[in-house]
């Protein structure tokens, strides 16, 4: 269920079909996300799970699809 | 440099509301807050100002009853990090001029504040159009034609990926249908000739792309333009980079502050020059105001889902009065909405 969150957040910040996105998907390397893309991502994350602000220090951390979905996993 | 668009009318402004960010910006609030009173009165609308209510009070004794506070001591500075919008100034005032434009509460912000941090703040709290990639800096240029040239973008993406070229071309043909008024406006790609192989490879995969968008009639793309022929008219919008599009920018405004210079200083250098100068005194003003930058106000970010003009940093009253005209006519231009309604095409060269 988080996972199908996720990918549709993800879908709707990249502009990029849900099919193409798996856990193993990165920001960086498959979506080409800068900074500025991943405080977007983390910000909508943030509003659909209702988990308060999440730290810089866990951003950072947040390499691919499977972290964020780990991550989120872990608060909710 | 002066744009080609007039200013509005009173009469069919009357319901419109600007949110003005008057903090952070190199002129004190005072002055700012001057500017945007003076847009009330000229222009019909409503105001108001996000700033320090305190430090606003001497301005606000004049005001007229369409101008309201509202109050944000905290401001960003030049120096803060881009981000600081998500953390220590989440309480500025931009970020509030940008949160009460997304509530709904306002038709437009503008705010001379912090380039990089207002980009990501409107980002983060107005959103992109949907489908749209990046937000980019939109200014129209003036041109010998005197129709002005859009040049898109000035600064907001340093770093770009054809894909955003691409989207910046779409969305400046519909900037220039809307607010220029082309019918089929011509886009052309800053370059450094005007060959289809040259640049490097960003631009021939942008060129690739604009050049399939033309072929199934999105845009009408007539290829490589050069940097010393922006001004002469023969393109409607110049897509570049961010990087390349600031440099662009600021060397225009710097030739045309020293060609301004060396007229003057020619015109001054002997009795024979100075009478010529006294008998060209209306022309000469006329060149002077169609160079001036203060005329334009700033520049509108194209792709936010609602209307953002970042105006000049070193904006004063007149550059703020023509920074919320600039406003007034990107909330009117419906250029937005177009863009929505185009997403489609927009994805489909994706």
């Amino acid at each position: 269920m988080v996972f199908e969150k996720v990918r549709s957040i993800i879908s709707d910040q990249f502009g990029v079909d849900e099919d193409t996105i798996t856990l193993d998907t990165s920001f960086k390397e498959d979506l080409n996300a800068d900074s500025l893309d991943m405080v977007e991502v983390i910000m909508a994350l943030e509003e659909e799970f209702d988990i308060g602000e999440i730290e810089e220090d866990a951003v950072n951390n947040i390499e691919t699809v499977g972290d964020a979905v780990a991550f989120i996993s872990n608060l909710v | 440099m002066a744009a080609a668009s007039g200013n509005p009318t009173k009469e069919t402004l009357v319901l419109m509301k600007i949110i003005v960010d008057v903090m952070g910006g190199d002129s004190p609030c005072t002055t700012l807050a001057q500017g945007a009173l003076h847009a009330a009165t000229a222009y019909g609308v409503e105001i108001l100002l996000v700033g320090d209510e305190q430090a606003l009070e001497p301005v606000l004794k004049n005001a007229p009853a369409s101008v309201s506070v509202w109050n944000a001591p905290s401001f960003v500075t030049m120096e803060d990090d881009h981000y600081a919008v998500r953390t220590t100034k989440a309480d500025s005032s931009m970020v509030q001029a940008l949160r009460l434009l997304a509530e709904g509460k306002g038709d437009a912000v503008v705010s001379a504040g912090n380039t990089g941090a207002l980009i990501t703040a409107a980002t983060l709290y107005v959103k992109r159009i949907r489908g749209v990639r990046r937000a980019a800096l939109a200014p129209i240029l003036p041109t010998t034609t005197g129709t002005g040239a859009l040049l898109i973008d000035c600064g907001a993406n340093v770093e770009c990926t054809p894909e955003y070229l691409l989207q910046f071309g779409i969305i400046g043909h519909f900037y220039a249908q809307k607010l220029m008024h082309k019918e089929i406006p011509s886009v052309g790609l800053l370059n450094v000739g005007t060959e289809d192989t040259k640049g490097d490879s960003l631009r021939l995969a942008a060129f690739d792309l604009l050049k399939k968008a033309d072929e199934q009639g999105i845009l009408r793309f007539i290829g490589n333009i050069e940097g010393r022929d922006v001004l002469s008219g023969q393109v409607d919008v110049i897509v570049a980079d961010g990087f390349s599009g600031n440099v662009l920018l600021k060397s225009i405004e710097g030739t045309a502050l020293f060609f301004l210079q060396e007229v003057k200083t020619a015109l001054l250098s002997s009795y024979r020059s100075k009478l010529g100068a006294l008998l060209a005194k209306k022309s000469l003003s006329k060149l002077k105001e169609k160079m001036n930058y203060r005329k334009v106000g700033g520049s509108p970010l194209v792709g936010i889902a609602a209307p953002v003009i970042k105006a000049h940093g070193s904006a004063d009253a007149e550059t703020m009065q023509s920074a919320i005209a600039q406003a007034i006519a990107y909330a009117k231009g419906e250029i937005i909405s177009a863009i929505e309604q185009n997403i489609a095409a927009i994805k489909t060269t994706d």
